[in-house]
């Protein structure tokens, strides 16, 4: 005979409509782990419970994600994965109820504070530790750095990223200019920055931003060394430019690292499982004849944020969201990479900036950069199928 | 019996003597780093995340123990300093009765807050070091100090609190086997390595015994204007003195058992010996480690500072001035209440 089971809401607040890639990621990692605690549920006193997974669409609008988290909140969720758009706003909502909010996306500084913000937590490297990763890679390099950010919320954020890290090295600074984030053409935003005698850009903003940097200054015969934060990575980077491949090249990012001291065990693992369930990511490109994939790291993020959840459940012994909330600041559980993952009434961030790596593209894949300690010790994850 | 004796009982390996007479068994002798009791360390001690390798880490922690004028202790801090060796990522729990945690200056990070342990999370280019400034539970970790100062007019009396009993075993034993383990345990001492276990042959039938066992304490500082300088092995001693306590304590090796004289002692005698050397280096690296190493083999030192100081006052509580009523007033209050609505009535029927 089935047990009945209880059902406990799990939001998914993501850009659905406007940055489909990164949504579906997230909620494909959210619908994963609740599968895998669903398996056996979880139990609390006498009774069980299951995670239901419900997605809303933020359209990367602010008031579309406070409006969401309204309604997540009268759906008694016990905790929302959210992508961060709109968060400054929403997580008083969210609050109200002491419901934990596990951003897997934005990096921003202002998002997490275990002070102000309780019930926020997060899973994905933050701005701070990528800006000064990238200041601590390029600094030494020489390089006059070109520092264009894009309007977004999340250029915005990594704009005052930058402008700490790269405080106490000006003189490495050749401009720092902000850019449209859905301007198509940026050649005169980066030819002033080629006239300022920049010799790397390190643009911060939206894939599309990044692809129209690429398109500006490669299309004008200036190959100069690209950085950017996660969103180099992004699929649509190398769609825009699927017809000039070799424009892609170098194309250097920061992003945690997707593998632990283990090897690539533990993601490959999790990547199976992915694929599994719901296909692979394919890219769009070649590399080698071979269709590029892409690997699953906002979905690892938000499966890890989820398995955190159940085991906050189990040590609250109640699926009232304020006590799982606490709960979130006393438990560990392995990543789906094999880190563990880990807050704490200090830290609500459980990607530690040290985990920053480095990679590099090369015919449309990244492989880990040399040139730093941590990516030098880092494996090259198979993305072509 | 307790546990431990019978642990030690049951590690007696029978193993045939190469020597004619007289007849020898071999026989474990008590483990010199294996704790006495579950704390300290602290908490239930360290842990490390298991990602398939071990940091190499050396820890140095110093606790600061504030004292009443009672000598009771009701505030403590601890500092712990863990040098990480070994690249890569690394996952340290200590545990601890927490009250809060900070970054100590020098510290290459920032560690973690949870109820009951310090976190840090991290990668490790090849060396890094971790200081964490700990408030701990005077409750719950005052009572894991090795220390006890009790005063009274005009005198001080210290207690060395480490002491425990122990499992062990006596019997006739051979010496050279029993001496040669003593000079072992020296020599590892003096060269800062972890000591490890050894065994005896002994010649008679072993019998359960429990050997109570101190960490040997150094307590160098003032009380008053006296200097004090003192080696508490176990019990207690009472000095003639008064005022502010400042001392520094720091758990001792036992050098009257390890450098002792060894000649005409019997092999009875010199396996009581060497048990008592290894329980009470055991009972020494517990207090060593009052806060926990992530690495179990890995170096760890503390220091316990005694200093006396002003127990923070409590809050002030809010004078709330109490009603000026009584039971007479209140009456009196309502049957004029009661006499003007009855007047009120009349006035309204008549009207």
């Amino acid at each position: 005979m089935a047990t009945h089971r209880e059902a406990l809401t799990l939001v998914v607040n993501a850009p659905f409509s406007r940055s489909p890639y990164l949504a579906r990621s997230i909620e494909n990692g959210v619908r994963l782990a609740a599968g895998e605690v669903n398996a056996n549920g979880i139990r609390i006193g006498s009774k069980t419970y299951e995670l239901h997974v419900t997605t809303m669409d933020t359209a990367l609008s602010p008031a579309r994600a406070v409006a969401n988290m309204r309604r997540a909140v009268g759906q008694h969720a016990v905790a929302v994965v959210d992508e961060g758009t709109g968060l400054d706003a929403s997580w008083r909502i969210a609050n109200e109820d002491g419901m934990p909010v596990g951003v897997v996306f934005e990096g921003g500084s202002q998002i997490v504070d275990p002070v102000t913000r309780p019930n926020v937590f997060r899973i994905a490297p933050t701005d701070h530790g990528i800006a000064f990763r990238l200041a601590e890679y390029l600094v030494p390099k020489g390089l006059k750095v070109a520092l264009l950010h894009d309007d977004s919320d999340y250029g915005a954020a990594g704009e005052q990223a930058l402008e700490s890290a790269f405080s106490r090295n000006r003189s490495s600074v050749a401009i720092d200019e902000t850019l449209a984030a859905d301007a198509l053409d940026l050649g005169p935003q980066v030819l002033r920055a080629r006239r300022a005698h920049a010799t790397g850009l390190l643009v911060w903003g939206r894939p599309a931003t990044i692809a129209a940097v690429l398109t500006a200054a490669r299309s004008s015969g200036w190959n100069v060394p690209v950085f950017t934060p996660p969103t180099g990575s992004d699929p649509f980077v190398r769609q825009q430019l699927a017809d000039n491949p070799s424009w892609v090249d170098g194309l250097t990012f920061a992003s945690g690292r997707l593998t632990a001291e283990v090897g690539t065990g533990p993601f490959l693992t999790f990547e199976q499982k992915y694929e599994s369930s719901f296909g692979v990511d394919r890219v769009g490109v070649k590399s080698g004849g071979r269709p590029v994939i892409a690997p699953p790291e906002s979905a690892m993020y938000a499966y890890d944020f989820v398995n955190l959840i159940a085991a906050a459940l189990l040590k609250a012994g109640s699926p009232d969201p304020a006590k799982v909330t606490a709960a979130l600041n006393e438990v560990t559980t392995e990543g789906a990479n094999g880190d563990q993952r880990a807050f704490n009434h200090n830290n609500h961030e459980g990607i530690v900036d040290d985990d920053i790596y480095f990679a590099h593209f090369r015919d449309m894949i990244y492989v880990p950069v040399k040139d730093d300690a941590l990516s030098a010790t880092l494996p090259t994850l198979p993305q072509t199928r | 019996m307790n546990r431990s004796a019978l642990v030690v009982i049951a590690g007696l390996a029978v193993v045939a003597s190469a020597h004619a007479a007289p007849p020898a068994h071999y026989a474990s002798l008590p483990s010199p780093s294996a704790p006495l009791s579950p704390s300290p360390p602290l908490g239930g001690g360290a842990t490390s995340g298991s990602e398939g390798f071990r940091h190499r880490v050396a820890a140095k922690t110093t606790v600061e123990v504030s004292v009443g004028r009672d000598g009771a202790p009701f505030a403590l801090h601890a500092t712990q300093r863990l040098d990480v060796r070994v690249l890569g990522d690394y996952f340290f729990t200590i545990g601890a009765p927490l009250l809060g945690v900070v970054a100590a200056p020098g510290s290459a990070s920032t560690p973690g807050l949870r109820a009951t342990s310090i976190l840090w999370a991290g990668f490790n280019p090849g060396r890094r070091l971790l200081i964490a400034r700990a408030t701990l539970d005077p409750a719950a970790a005052g009572s894991f100090l090795p220390l006890r100062i009790e005063t009274a007019p005009g005198r001080v009396t210290l207690i060395n609190e480490t002491g425990v009993t122990a499992g062990a075993y006596t019997a006739d034993a051979l010496v050279a086997p029993v001496v040669h383990y003593l000079a072992q345990l020296r020599q590892q001492v003096a060269l800062k390595q972890t000591p490890t276990s050894g065994g005896a042959y002994v010649t008679s039938k072993p019998t359960a015994a429990g050997l109570r066992v101190a960490a040997p304490l150094r307590v160098t500082g003032t009380i008053g204007t006296h200097k004090i300088e003192a080696f508490l092995e176990d019990g207690s001693v009472t000095l003639q003195a008064d005022g502010p306590v400042r001392l520094t304590v720091t758990p001792a090796v036992p050098e009257r058992l390890l450098n002792g004289p060894t000649a005409g002692l019997s092999g009875r005698q010199l396996l009581e010996r060497a048990e008592r050397a290894a329980l009470t280096l055991a009972r020494v690296r517990q207090y060593q480690t009052y806060l926990g190493n992530p690495d179990p083999t890995g170096p760890s030192e503390t220091t316990y500072l005694y200093r006396t100081a002003a127990r923070p006052l409590p809050p002030p509580v809010a004078a709330i001035a109490a009603p000026k009523r009584d039971w007479a007033t209140t009456l009196g209050v309502a049957a004029g209440l009661l006499l003007a609505t009855a007047v009120a009535l009349v006035v309204w029927a008549r009207s």
